[in-house]
């Protein structure tokens, strides 16, 4: 039985990674090598040393602390209206883009092409958009701010 | 929390939120409060700061609650979330540090306001163990899954979950991770001790 075999298996077997057949490959080996034996003894020490690492205390407000942040999310329907509250801006908009061009440039003006791009630009005014924005850098590993 | 509470699953209790029971969310931060803080103690090596990233964490949840796919799997989520900004806050400490020494401060012995997390780490010298420095010393990936597997004691496959990875690379990353701690550590190896590390920065 290969030692070198074997020391790739500990962790996993550590880890309770490996199927019964290797494992008990493993523990075979174990009793007959004091070599693989030692580097096992070793392991056991790092995770007992790993765990005597005192984890952070309680924090018994953490729950209220968020709690009293949140902004209550609006009730059913919420996003349908929100969806209409955006429709809504950008329709004004753009009507009111096309009536100051029409104004501007008397009759015969071009279609409101730039009003549309203007709100488009400036997504992060909007709910909508910015949320979407900021769950994609998450899922990036963006470098957003995170509050 | 209640006896119900505690039965609930957790993607039902995400459809309450979502519903508008907001004060429904605070089960899911009890339920996974304390793991999450550990989770990313152990990650940036900072006991304190995590509880400050912890809350922003959940909060970050809360927010895009909307997006998650509900499929069983709520902690997977919340992991990754909770890890995307433990590693944002290390680039940011790690891009600190490098400003600072742009700047030329000589940050061992003066003290420099800009730049806490470097003097958070000769404050906590004393009572910071050898081992968390050394926990920080790996790298990412190393850290990431070996912190999955010792301390929230996920199975290769739930790590694969979280990171995306192959469940043969996650072996491998832990077991590395514990062969470069093991000698770092100076634990037992091959029966014996092991030398004196060099150090490396
Ligand atoms: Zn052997």
């Amino acid at each position: 039985m290969n030692c070198r075999r074997i020391t790739r298996r500990l962790s996993s077997w550590q880890d309770g990674e490996l199927d019964a057949a290797r494992s008990r490959e493993v523990e075979r080996h174990l009793r007959d090598c004091p070599a693989c034996r030692g580097r096992w003894a070793g392991l056991r020490e790092l995770q007992q040393q790993l765990l005597l690492e005192p984890p952070p205390a309680d924090d018994p407000f953490l729950a209220a602390r968020v709690m009293a942040r949140l902004r209550p999310r609006p009730l059913r329907g919420g996003r349908l209206l929100r969806a209409a509250a955006w429709a809504a801006v950008f329709a004004a908009v753009s009507v009111g883009g096309f009536l100051l061009q029409a104004a501007l440039a008397g009759n015969g003006a071009p279609a409101p092409a730039a009003s549309y791009s203007s709100v488009l630009l400036e997504p992060q005014e909007f709910g909508l958009l910015a949320v979407h924005d900021d769950f994609l850098d998450l899922f990036n590993g963006g470098g957003r701010e995170a509050r | 929390m209640s006896m119900d509470d505690a039965a609930r699953s957790d993607d039902d209790i995400v459809v309450s939120v979502l519903e508008g029971r907001t004060r429904d969310y605070e089960v899911l931060i009890r339920r996974y409060s304390r793991r999450i803080t550990l989770f990313v103690a152990r990650m940036i090596g900072d006991n304190d700061e995590a509880r400050s990233i912890a809350q922003d964490v959940f909060l970050k949840i809360y927010e895009n609650l909307p997006y998650y796919r509900r499929e069983n799997n709520f902690s997977a989520f919340i992991f990754k979330v909770a890890r995307n900004m433990a590693l944002n806050y290390i680039k940011r400490r790690r891009r600190t540090v490098l400003f600072s020494r742009l700047l030329g401060r000589d940050l061992d012995r003066a003290p420099f306001r800009q730049d806490p997390p470097r003097l958070l780490e000769l404050e906590r010298g004393e009572r910071e163990g050898e081992l968390n420095r050394q926990l920080r010393r790996l790298s990412e990936e190393q850290r990431l899954a070996l912190v999955l597997k010792v301390y929230l004691e996920f199975s290769y496959r739930q790590i694969r979950e979280v990171t995306g990875w192959s469940v043969p690379k996650i072996e491998t990353l832990i077991s590395r991770a514990k062969s470069r701690l093991k000698k770092n550590l100076r634990l037992q190896e091959n029966g014996g001790k092991a030398v004196n590390p060099a150090r490396e920065q």
